[in-house]
């Protein structure tokens, strides 16, 4: 029995290892990512912010301690000292972005006229903070506030942070790790969904069903065609991570090891795994409903999309890992291998929550794979048509072996 | 004594009975022809021959060189199904090798069996070759060759001249007589009838699920095999008597001068000679028993009751 599942397994992943299109898209796929990756940081190096300036008639001298608490680089201030020149146009020949007078009016009016040429939003933004700083402690000088008391009253609150218990906060690394693995998962179940789908489809479109469950039951070629595709898609992601770790270590300030250490990759691999089986069991029987990839329709189209229904609930779990939505989320079987592993970064899930969910997935996967045997079994054995949705229900009443 | 003994088998689909009280037996040594209209049931019989479908009542007993089995011998049947292909991006000699192993056959064994096979049917150059590279009937033979090389008992073969050129049929025709030679069972499911006729010890004609006809060639046409006459003359209104005398069935009008005759049941060549007048200007006649092709055709029409 296992005997043959294997060696439909082998072939499975035989075949696909000398597919050209399989060994590009382990080759592409990190120079994309990469690519996608690279190209905004590399936009922005090259993207050099623009620098604005301002002309200041200063007639209070307080322009130098402006200067000097500048927070950013493209703000500078340069003193206009020359009287006689007009302001204006020593702006519109030099290409200034604006003028703004510093006169005695302003300790009393709390109003700076910024004359500009083009806005600057967020230079406005420090210029009228710098400025306000400035205001404040001139005005309290002259409520009689002396320096020291000045300190006092305008220190801001420090907060400092202590865990009631050591695990209740997760370390942002693991958060990190499971977030990428998070991805991973996803990653796994969509790609190698789509290349199980195609398998099936494949092996109809080449007249090979009939041959092939001649000599094995329908279970084990459907068995072998899931497991393979989840070696396929291991050989890859093993293949990236082998190739990426390195650079990330070198690249990356991040402790990955020790980050990998501190997660609980148990309970990752156990929703990754029985959700690749929940996921792909789905794919692989829709792939035998159809005639075609173009002649697929609404209802093969739909099984794409339910490991999708997990992304709606990715906003209530990161804001409230806790609540009830997040709950259920994280028990429900179709969307727990994503939420739960998600939660479990964010939170601490009480122990009976993560085994209740594992087993409602395990039995759910069980289940789906029995039910989705049935519509494996015919649908790879019609040809010429895409079956409907009334029709495979009717399926699932058939008799089995 | 290899083969495979079905006993009334049954199976509906939903409402619909397509296979309804089906037995025959094939037996080692022989050829069976299994015939019938296209949606009579065949595929179904043959599906749940191979264990691909369930049988909802009924038995299918499989006898190999390890006696009566329980459950299907998967290993010892070969089965080159009508719907067939090959992996098309594979290479031949690795799908014949894959598919062998799946009948566990080592590779190594299956690699030197192919290799005699592909020589046999002039495909040795191609071991190598994608399968999207062979012609249609290279492709048929490579099939072929995937549903014996594992030295099966019992041998199904549905449609396996459809596409061949007449060189590789008498090839295939060989080639099968000496597996039967060999102690073989085969079932042959085939709508060329001339080649059925030529080949096969017996017949299993089946209609709308149901069995029709099961026994020797000799025994169809004892049955169902009326005779035809084929008549020309030089005056042509001359036959009208003839025509419409109880011995004669049915006719066809093929030009002015000749008519195609076709007896009623029971009636032999004498009988019907005594009905023709001695002086009708007859230029030639001959009587011959119906094909096996115009005995299917009349039970598919509905020519027959069925049983």
């Amino acid at each position: 029995m296992m005997n043959k599942a294997w060696k439909i397994i082998q072939w499975e992943v035989m075949r696909n290892l000398r597919n050209k299109q399989f060994i590009i898209g382990l080759l592409i796929t990190p120079l994309i990512i990469l690519l996608f990756a690279g190209v905004p940081t590399l936009l922005q190096i090259l993207d050099k912010p623009v620098i604005h300036k301002y002309l200041v008639a200063d007639e209070i001298g307080i322009l130098d301690s402006l200067i000097e608490n500048i927070p950013v680089d493209n703000l500078i201030l340069e003193g206009f000292g020359n009287e006689e020149e007009d302001i204006e146009a020593e702006v519109d020949a030099r290409g200034y972005t604006g003028y703004l007078l510093l006169d005695s009016d302003f300790q009393s009016s709390g109003m700076i006229e910024i004359h500009y040429s083009e806005r600057n939003l967020i230079g406005e933004r420090i210029l009228q903070s710098l400025l306000t700083g400035y205001l404040q402690q001139q005005r309290m000088q002259e409520s009689g506030v002396d320096a020291d008391q000045l300190d006092y009253l305008t220190a801001s609150v420090e907060l400092r942070m202590t865990p009631l218990e050591e695990a209740v906060v997760p370390e942002t690394k693991e958060i990190i790790v499971s977030a990428v693995f998070l991805g991973l998962i996803f990653y796994l179940i969509f790609a190698s969904g789509s290349m199980l789908m195609q398998s099936s489809l494949q092996e109809k479109r080449d007249r090979m069903a009939e041959i092939m469950l001649s000599s094995v039951r329908a279970s084990q070629l459907m068995s072998g065609k899931i497991i393979g595709q989840f070696l396929l898609g291991m050989i890859q992601l093993v293949f990236w991570i082998v190739i990426s770790v390195p650079a990330l270590i070198y690249f990356l300030d991040f402790p990955i090891i020790q980050a990998l250490a501190e997660t609980n990759l148990l309970i990752i691999g156990l929703f990754g795994l029985f959700g690749y089986l929940l996921f792909s069991s789905m794919f692989v029987s829709m792939g035998a409903t159809m005639e075609d990839l173009q002649s697929a329709g609404n209802s093969q189209g739909m099984v794409m999309i339910i490991p999708l229904i997990s992304v709606l609930f990715l906003t209530p779990v990161i804001t409230n890992p806790n609540g009830i939505i997040s709950r259920f989320a994280s028990i429900f079987p179709i969307t727990s291998p994503f939420i739960m592993v998600l939660r479990n970064a964010l939170t601490r899930v009480p122990t009976w929550e993560i085994a209740l969910s594992i087993v409602l997935l395990v039995l759910s996967a069980l289940f789906i794979i029995r039910l989705t045997g049935k519509i494996f079994r015919t649908g790879m054995l019609m040809y010429g048509k895409t079956a409907t949705i009334g029709e495979i229900f009717r399926w699932l009443n058939y008799r089995e072996e | 004594m290899y083969g495979l003994e079905v006993n009334s088998v049954c199976k509906s689909f939903g409402t619909k009975r397509v296979v309804d009280k089906v037995s025959f037996r094939a037996a080692g040594g022989e050829i069976l022809g299994f015939l019938g209209p296209n949606g009579a049931g065949k595929t179904t019989t043959i599906r749940m021959i191979m264990g691909i479908i369930a049988a909802d009542k009924g038995e299918i007993e499989y006898f190999t060189d390890k006696g009566k089995q329980n459950g299907i011998p998967s290993e010892s049947i070969g089965y080159l199904p009508e719907e067939r292909g090959l992996y098309k991006e594979a290479r031949v000699m690795k799908v014949l090798q894959f598919l062998a192993g799946l009948k566990n056959v080592p590779r190594s064994v299956a690699r030197e069996r192919a290799l005699k096979w592909l020589d046999k049917f002039d495909l040795a150059d191609y071991a190598n070759a994608k399968v999207e590279e062979l012609s249609k009937g290279m492709l048929q033979k490579v099939q072929f060759i995937a549903s014996v090389l594992h030295r099966p008992k019992i041998i199904i073969l549905d449609e396996p001249f459809s596409g061949l050129d007449p060189v590789s049929q008498d090839l295939f025709k060989a080639e099968l007589r000496k597996l039967a030679g060999e102690g073989v069972a085969l079932l042959l499911s085939s709508h060329q009838m001339n080649i059925l006729e030529e080949l096969c010890d017996k017949i299993f004609l089946i209609h709308q699920g149901k069995e029709v006809f099961n026994g020797t060639l000799e025994e169809i046409k004892e049955k169902y095999g009326n005779y035809r006459v084929n008549l020309t003359l030089n005056r042509p209104d001359e036959v009208e008597p003839l025509l419409t005398r109880s011995v004669v069935r049915e006719y066809q009008k093929i030009n002015d001068t000749r008519y195609l005759l076709s007896l009623n049941d029971g009636v032999f060549p004498g009988e019907f000679l005594s009905n023709i007048d001695r002086n009708m200007p007859l230029r030639e006649l001959s009587i011959s028993r119906c094909s096996l092709h115009d005995i299917f055709v009349r039970i598919a029409l509905g020519g027959v009751d069925d049983e």
